[in-house]
């Protein structure tokens, strides 16, 4: 008899210490929110911060990409496929060019003035800078028959996070697909990626990009419009 | 002939023989923590035999990895214990390192920063591993408000280790050599001062909370009734059926490998290793479901206590990964452990010298303690089997493979 009434002073005082931790939660601001009616994307109404480099879906700034294939190999589940061919010797789509990483985020493509392999941070560097991200050569000669000198830029080392010298494109791309539905969002393909063309969103769009169909979720990313408006190359890319 | 007759009439009224029910428990239900089929052969409610189907979630890790260099299996090791990713992949980094050290000829050492992170990670990680399997072992037993409180602190957790890896759950943060550079978290930064300020901040948030959770389910008289006692399951056993970590803790055994066999760092952190013990008064014995839950309950605190040590310390300077221009093990092979939340996580590595290794095999930890399972199981209630899941805190990923 004893122990009866011991055990049920035992179940109804344990449960009120709980109870006690519970009801405190009462005067605590809500943690959970009702997902679809208390979500606004657009006023960004309890919409949570993406933090910087999440791995979202995976982006490659095509006009960048050197076709490399280095992302191709390293990935592990094989779901980036590029075709394409080495064009012949001698020619190439660009000479080599720097991209400097400012740490305020802008990116300055460009050339560095006396540029050679090992790049000091500490120096000042004098950036020829282009604007234009399509046909860097283009570009360059249309520079240098202008003389305009006020697109160089100097850049003392503080504002400068970090410099990254582009290689000569001599690769032909004719298709780069990344299957997103097959994707395990391991991040090792922009890690090896040279021109750091390719990219992770960390954006929304990055990560709510949901389709009813999987093929959708195959994302091509074409250089052939980039091929068409250079004139050295020849009416076939343009169909 | 009439009396044989009758006596075995008899024999059948005083033995009344039932038929024994086979139920199949899983693989889909809430309470197999994943997908797990338990063949229960039934004597009304008294279970006699358990027989756990594994294999739903194989994805042929193992075999997987003879195909892939390096770096490229780490990804594929979140995916084993995806409750605890970040010391599946310590795991076998730590492997590989140990293969690649035996080559005399390369020189190379993990970083001092990077080891720090390694262990300050891997103990949040260990935290947010435990709180869940806390919250689910409540929702197990009937009680669904733990599991709320357990997620809403886990989310802190996340969101952490989203900032500094960019994933929220298969992680592939420690790479061989160091940890992962996608997100710089330069020595001395406004950066690394401000993430780290907010691990403290958690900590600070979290540490009076395992007093409530404690409040609120350990001492709870209806869940130690269902878990005290039940399933007992003795050091012998224990070791004989190889269970690790909470589990053999719970058992009363004193081990813990990173104290016992301290990896990394481990040996400069001052922390203790709960071990269960008969407490007369509450009524709980060793070795039993409440038992092997309450190591977790502790351990949270010790986990607390170690990356209390490394913000005090503070990140020593310097780069987080080695020199290293190719992950190209030695021709040799290696076995080693480390110690993962759900207990002793071993990878053996076979090398020919090329960057894909011959034969890995994963030594799971959840996959001994789930063998115990059957034996444990004997003349127990159905109700109990959840208890006993639950207990043992399996995760199919890692059983599976």
């Amino acid at each position: 008899m004893d122990k009866y009434i011991r055990n049920i002073y035992k179940g109804v005082y344990t449960v009120l210490v709980g109870m006690r931790v519970t009801i405190r939660q009462f005067f605590e601001p809500n943690v959970t929110h009702q997902y679809p009616y208390e979500h606004d994307f657009e006023k960004k109404q309890n919409v949570r911060e993406i933090p910087k480099g999440y791995r979202g879906q995976l982006y490659n700034r095509i006009e960048d990409c050197i076709g490399c294939k280095k992302c191709e190999l390293i990935c592990p589940v094989d779901c980036i496929t590029i075709t394409g061919d080495k064009l012949p010797k001698g020619e190439q789509l660009w000479d080599s060019m720097n991209v400097v990483h400012l740490k305020d985020g802008r990116e300055i493509i460009g050339l560095i003035e006396g540029e050679d392999k090992k790049l000091n941070l500490d120096e000042e560097l004098n950036v020829t800078n282009i604007t234009s991200r399509q046909g860097p050569q283009e570009v360059i000669d249309r520079l240098e028959q202008s003389g305009d000198e006020s697109r160089t830029q100097t850049f003392s080392g503080e504002e400068v996070s970090r410099v990254v010298t582009r290689n000569p494109v001599v690769f032909y791309l004719d298709q780069f697909d990344i299957d997103m539905s097959i994707c395990m969002y391991c991040g090792l393909c922009t890690e090896v990626c040279p021109t750091e063309c390719l990219t992770m969103k960390d954006t929304l769009e990055g990560i709510e990009y949901s389709s009813f169909d999987r093929n959708d979720l195959i994302f091509e990313f074409d250089k052939q419009e980039m091929y068409e408006k250079d004139e050295t190359d020849t009416a076939e890319a343009a169909d | 002939m009439e009396s044989t007759q009758q006596t075995e009439s008899k024999i059948i009224e005083l033995k009344p023989f039932t038929d024994e029910m086979i139920v199949n428990m899983g693989p889909q239900h809430p309470s197999t923590h994943g997908v797990l089929r338990l063949e229960l052969r039934l004597d009304g409610e008294i279970v006699r035999e358990a027989i756990p189907h594994i294999g739903y979630l194989h994805r042929c890790f193992e075999k997987h990895s003879e195909n892939l260099s390096y770096p490229q299996i780490i990804p594929f090791t979140d995916r084993m214990d995806y409750v605890a990713a970040m010391n599946q992949n310590w795991g076998f980094c730590l492997a590989v390192e140990k293969l690649m050290a035996a080559d005399e000829t390369k020189e190379f050492a993990v970083p001092e920063r990077a080891e720090y992170l390694r262990v300050l990670i891997c103990e949040l990680n260990r935290i947010a591993s435990h709180l869940l399997s806390f919250g689910t072992y409540g929702m197990d037993i009937g009680a669904f408000t733990p599991f709320l409180y357990a997620f809403r602190d886990r989310e802190r957790l996340l969101l952490l280790f989203e900032k500094i890896c960019g994933a929220r759950l298969t992680y592939n943060y420690i790479r061989i050599g160091g940890v992962s550079e996608i997100i710089p978290l330069e020595p001395g930064s406004i950066a690394e001062q401000n993430y780290l300020d907010e691990i403290e901040g958690f900590l600070d948030y979290f540490e009076p909370k395992i007093d409530e959770f404690n409040d609120l389910l350990t001492a709870n008289s209806i869940f130690s009734e269902r878990t005290m006692r039940v399933a007992v399951m003795p050091a012998e056993m224990a070791i004989s059926y190889g269970a690790t970590g909470p589990n053999l803790r719970g058992s009363g055994i004193d081990w813990d490998l990173r104290r016992d066999e301290p990896y990394s760092i481990y040996d400069r952190f001052d922390f203790d290793v709960p071990v269960a013990k008969d407490i007369p008064e509450l009524g709980a014995v060793v070795g039993d479901c409440w038992s092997r839950y309450k190591i977790r309950m502790d351990e949270m605190k010790e986990s607390v206590k170690i990356v209390r040590q490394i913000l005090a310390e503070g990140l020593p300077d310097g780069p987080v990964m080695a020199d290293l221009k190719a992950v190209r093990p030695p021709k040799g092979e290696i076995y080693f452990r480390s110690e993962a939340p759900r207990g002793e996580l071993g990878f053996y590595i076979v090398s020919d010298g090329t960057p894909k290794p011959v034969r890995v095999k994963g030594r799971s930890p959840c996959f001994s303690a789930l063998s115990a399972l059957q034996e444990l199981s004997r003349g127990l209630m159905v109700a109990d089997i959840i208890a006993i899941i639950g207990s043992i805190d399996i995760v199919m990923g890692e059983v599976d493979r």
